[in-house]
């Protein structure tokens, strides 16, 4: 069964990019984080609902989820 | 408005061991209250272009430096500085009462100034944009900073303290003393010749601390805010070649986030100012170590 990831509830996605590279900041933990372009793409594709289930299940984005998750942006669901 | 330095020396040793004075600095007024001459001497020196403010006026901060009633008295004199009547710091060594102060105001500003967002960093201004020098001790900040202000043509807005109002991105003015520690004291005294510092004071945490007067016309311009136009993370490496390397400015922010005192404190609202601070903001990363040079490239950064 394919893995499902979803938003932490709470997290507004407050951000800022520049070139390619983003900050953000996590409303739950109260840390910035500094992101690629490409990771922040996917929370704002995740929180519009704008990724397909294939796509979450890539090899390639594994590494970009899990570090998404270890961060508290998002959550399997 | 009367300032410190239209008062005699008498005049203000008594004020001080008396009831106090309020001293203006910039957009806070202190309450201070001491009789231990060398801080009456330091204020008289240092703070002589600042206003005093009517005794029975609003102060944002109550300070007193006294002498402690303790078993160490017997053994060497001491210094404590009361805030609010309260000791908050351990006591030092008397010949440290006038640092002391200056480091006691400090520590009031950056714990209790939350309607600005606070960055560790010197600031000076020219044209009306602002230069901010984020750096740890040891890093050339403040010796930058004295010879941009005392020779460069720079205002200085803080050596220690920058100040960015929360509501509209300006940068608030705290143009105080610049705190020099160990050899950068003589190498100012050498730089920017009739400079006045206070007597150097040894064997502090820091080493041997001075601190330099701010610029009269620094001190008269307190009240105009200025504009960021560039943060540079300057490191002093000696017998170095000028460096400069723009910063990106996720880099920037993630920097000076780290700089700051209440970030984290603001939240959200810290994120944002720190953000359109970035956005209006070029980033370098700056290494020196012959101050003419260094104020070659600030001269540049300010006609671009």
């Amino acid at each position: 069964m394919q893995l499902q990831w979803r938003i932490v509830p709470g997290q507004t996605l407050l951000h800022r990019g520049w070139d390619d590279a983003c900050v953000l900041y996590n409303d739950l933990s109260g840390d910035t984080h500094l992101l690629t372009g490409e990771a922040m793409q996917l929370l704002l594709a995740l929180r519009d609902g704008d990724v397909d289930p294939e796509e979450l299940a890539a090899p390639e984005l594994a590494t970009v989820l899990d570090t998404l998750a270890g961060l508290d942006l998002i959550e399997p669901c | 408005m009367l300032t410190v330095g239209q008062l005699s020396r008498a005049e203000l040793g008594r004020r001080l061991a008396g009831a106090g004075i309020r001293l203006g600095t910039g957009r806070f007024t202190t309450s201070l209250r001491s009789a231990i001459p060398s801080v009456a001497d330091g204020i008289g020196l240092l703070y002589a272009d600042y206003p005093l403010r009517p005794d029975d006026g609003f102060a944002d901060f109550h300070l007193q430096l006294t002498r402690p009633r303790n078993l160490r008295r017997w053994l060497g004199p001491q210094v404590t500085l009361l805030y609010d009547g309260r000791s908050l710091f351990k006591p030092l060594p008397l010949d440290q009462a006038f640092p002391m102060f200056e480091w006691g105001l400090n520590w009031c500003v950056s714990s209790r100034a939350n309607r600005y967002l606070i960055v560790h960093a010197a600031v000076i201004e020219k044209h009306g944009r602002a230069a901010i020098l984020p750096a740890p001790p040891g890093s050339g900040k403040s010796t930058l900073c004295a010879a941009l202000v005392g020779r460069g043509g720079w205002r200085l807005l803080s050596d220690e303290l920058t100040l960015l109002r929360l509501d509209d991105g300006a940068i608030v003015p705290l143009p105080r003393p610049v705190s020099l520690k160990n050899g950068a004291i003589d190498v100012i005294r050498d730089y920017v010749p009739g400079s006045v510092m206070s007597r150097p004071v040894t064997d502090t945490v820091k080493g041997t601390v001075a601190h330099v007067k701010a610029p009269s016309a620094s001190v008269a311009r307190a009240a105009e805010v200025a504009r960021p136009g560039w943060i540079v993370f300057p490191r002093y490496v000696p017998a170095a070649a000028l460096q400069s390397e723009p910063l990106a400015r996720a880099d920037t922010f993630m920097q000076l986030a780290g700089n700051c005192f209440n970030y984290s404190l603001l939240g959200a609202e810290g994120f944002t100012a720190l953000a359109d601070l970035v956005d209006a903001s070029a980033g370098f990363r700056f290494t020196y170590s012959v101050l003419d040079e260094a104020l070659a490239f600030f001269d540049h950064l300010a006609a671009g």
